[in-house]
């Protein structure tokens, strides 16, 4: 039986004061322990619908639910229930990681949580222990990477967005920044993720959807995904080869 | 969820390197800036009672009050030590004649050119410069630095109000800059009482007066620079724009004032105005010969009365051309000063576009070495000269002025008694009126209040911008 989705687009539509459509009329929903990946270019729209899922931008129609929440209604609400990660982690450089969690974990809700707590989530995303009470200004991308993740991860929100989460990491930190995602869904979160990396796409999500200006050309399921080359498929759909 | 933000805000800026090195340099240069105007001060007040004590003994040299060139010194102000204003401008000493205009001479800068050229560091100084560059320093990229650093973003898509981050910015900022800013003024004010500078309550409350000013252009320059961080979509662009508003207010605006002020209304040359008055007294100086060669021909008895009759007229003659002159000079004068003050006023006006100047002016009048520490002097030494006249008149039974004294061989022991060396301790003590401290704070309070509004202005401005700052 399909549940409610946590994270829920209907005919979110989004156009500009120019006239500039970015997104049209799209729908999805992530499902609890469900990955879907928004697949596209730049200027495909992805971020503008984690935009609208984050209540950083208003859709001008359609609609955006966290957890059955309308993001437009009551956004502050519906934040509660969703925990967000860039691709751009650059977080506090003069904290430590543990200082950022403890920072960004209170502003989730999560008070009174004691040392040993962040560092079992900071151990948990694979940041090595030396670096727990280090201040972030030597980290590296993935080092951030994984403090940011860890942030998600301590909201112990029921929806995780990531917004193009591994541009920029090599190629080990993305395996482990991977299996964290994957690790995630195990626990029942709906992951909505954006990402143009069409490899990534196909080893973490259960479900892709591929974007190209604004619109969403197609949503198929890993299982859909199994007898297909993802990549000639979103090929095929950017070209205009496969009707929308 | 403010307080959270508020504490993040503060640790933040006091943990970053930045905030450890322009710190330590405003802390170095606010204790620099006390410890060199302690030092200005005692020895302006050395030089003072060196001054005076020379006079003392100028005096005590001589025998008739009539041969005394009184001088009368500026006494030094303790709050010149923070906020020299024209203090160093203008002269120190003045050579009291019971009649006749004064003039202030033996300026500091007079006498030592080379402090002209980079003037004297003062908290003035430092709170212009230094405190408005550290401000925006520290607010150029406060809201779209992060946005850069992606921080914003994860903010803002907890369960956040933008009210709450942008109020956290901006109380935090200011806490977070002020207090320790407060901490190197206070060692500040512990070396004025270390060093025995006399302050009195009244400099006190001035010297909180000037602090806080102090710290209201520092707030101004901070909240403004965080509302352009609000309105500018990158940090090197506010920082630029920042730079630009900092060098016009700092540099531009206050001198701008002045030329434009100086173009807006015309006033006479103080030499033109000196040459007008010179070319008066030169009239007078020959009339007056001529109607005493009038006098000495037509009064020719020399009997024993005649000195006395002599000095009658000299007296009467003195008294009408004194009068004639004063009138004239004090019309030469007062239309000077009225068109002066009204470019002024002008100046003045056009300044308070910077914040900086705004201070300026209001620190300037708490201390009491503004642009009408002349005039208000000049004021006292008046009523001084009015007095010292009157003592005169006592001594010599002569108004003073020109004279020629005459003496007979009868008049030996009027000679012998005058001998006597003259009692310094005799001379009307000079005393500065100055203002009241209700005076004082009445002069500044427009411009405390317009800093005040500034710091509401740029506190509501970043607030609204923030408010429709696109965080992407």
């Amino acid at each position: 039986m399909k549940q409610q989705p946590i994270i829920e687009a209907e005919g979110l539509t989004k156009v500009y004061e120019d006239g500039h459509c970015a997104l049209d009329h799209v729908s999805f929903g992530v499902q609890p322990g469900e990955v879907f990946c928004l697949l596209g270019g730049n200027g495909a729209g992805k971020t503008t619908t984690i935009n609208i899922f984050l209540g950083f931008l208003p859709q001008t129609e359609g609609m955006a639910k966290i957890h059955g929440i309308d993001m437009r209604t009551d956004p502050l609400e519906a934040k509660k229930h969703v925990a967000y990660l860039s691709d751009v982690v650059m977080l506090y450089p003069n904290f430590t990681a543990r200082q950022n969690l403890d920072f960004f974990a209170r502003l989730g809700g999560k008070r009174n949580l004691t040392k040993e707590q962040y560092y079992s989530v900071l151990q948990q995303v694979g940041l090595q222990e030396i670096a727990f009470e280090q201040k972030l200004k030597g980290f590296s991308k993935g080092m951030r990477q994984k403090v940011g993740l860890a942030i998600a991860i301590i909201k112990e929100a029921p929806a995780i967005i990531l917004d193009e989460p591994t541009t920029g990491l090599d190629p080990k930190a993305a395996n482990e920044f991977q299996s964290m995602i994957l690790h995630l869904r195990s626990q029942g979160r709906a992951i909505l993720m954006s990402t143009h990396d069409i490899f990534r796409a196909k080893e973490v999500a259960d479900t892709v959807g591929i974007m190209n200006d604004g619109k969403m050309l197609t949503i198929k399921s890993r299982k859909e995904l199994e007898h297909e080359d993802l990549e000639k498929l979103y090929l095929n759909y950017i070209h205009g080869k496969v009707a929308a | 969820m403010i307080k959270i933000l508020l504490e993040k805000e503060l640790r933040d800026i006091v943990s970053s390197t930045k905030f450890a090195i322009t710190f330590g340099a405003a802390a170095i240069l606010v204790i620099l800036s006390f410890y060199v105007g302690i030092r200005n001060y005692e020895e302006s007040t050395r030089e003072f009672e060196a001054a005076r004590a020379v006079n003392a003994s100028n005096v005590a040299s001589l025998t008739d009050w009539r041969q005394v060139q009184h001088k009368v010194f500026r006494k030094p102000q303790p709050l010149q030590v923070l906020v020299s204003g024209v203090t160093n401008d203008i002269g120190r000493t003045t050579e009291v004649r019971p009649q006749g205009e004064l003039t202030l001479i033996n300026s500091r800068y007079n006498v030592d050119p080379l402090f002209a050229v980079f003037r004297f560091l003062d908290l003035n100084f430092v709170v212009i410069i230094v405190f408005s560059l550290f401000a925006i320093l520290f607010g150029y990229d406060a809201i779209n630095g992060e946005k850069e650093s992606g921080t914003l973003k994860l903010i803002l898509s907890n369960s956040v109000s933008r009210a709450d981050v942008v109020l956290s910015k901006l109380l935090g900022s200011f806490l977070a800059l002020v207090v320790p800013l407060l901490v190197p003024i206070l060692i500040g004010c512990l070396m004025l009482i270390g060093f025995g500078v006399p302050m009195s309550g009244t400099d006190w409350v001035q010297l909180a007066l000037v602090i806080g000013g102090g710290l209201l252009c520092f707030g101004a320059f901070l909240m403004l620079s965080i509302m352009i961080s609000a309105s500018v979509t990158r940090s090197s662009a506010s920082f630029l724009l920042s730079l630009v508003i900092w060098i016009f207010s700092v540099l531009i605006i206050p001198k701008g004032a002045v030329l434009v002020a100086a173009q807006a209304v015309d006033v006479p040359s103080l030499d033109g105005v000196e040459a007008q008055k010179r070319k008066f007294t030169l009239g007078q100086f020959d009339q007056r010969f001529q109607k005493m060669g009038e006098f000495l021909r037509a009064d020719i008895t020399r009997d024993e009365t005649w000195s006395q009759r002599f000095v009658t007229f000299q007296d009467s003659l003195n008294k009408a051309y004194e009068k004639e002159r004063e009138e004239y000079y004090r019309k030469l004068n007062e239309d000077w000063r009225n068109k002066k003050d009204h470019q002024e006023r002008w100046a003045f006006a056009l300044s308070r576009l910077s914040p900086t100047a705004v201070f300026q002016i209001a620190a300037m009048n708490l201390a009491n070495t503004d642009v009408s520490l002349k005039h208000r002097y000049l004021e006292d030494l008046n009523r001084y000269q009015d007095e010292y006249a009157e003592f005169l008149r006592k001594k010599t039974g002569s108004s003073g002025g020109m004279q020629i004294v005459m003496r007979f061989s009868g008049q030996q022991g009027a000679q012998e008694e005058e001998r006597k060396p003259l009692n310094p301790t005799e001379l009307p003590e000079f005393a500065e009126r100055g203002r009241t401290l209700g005076e004082t704070i009445s002069a500044s309070f427009a411009d405390l209040g317009l800093l005040a509004l500034l710091n509401i202005l740029f506190f509501v401005g970043a607030f609204v911008r923030f408010l429709r700052f696109d965080v992407r």
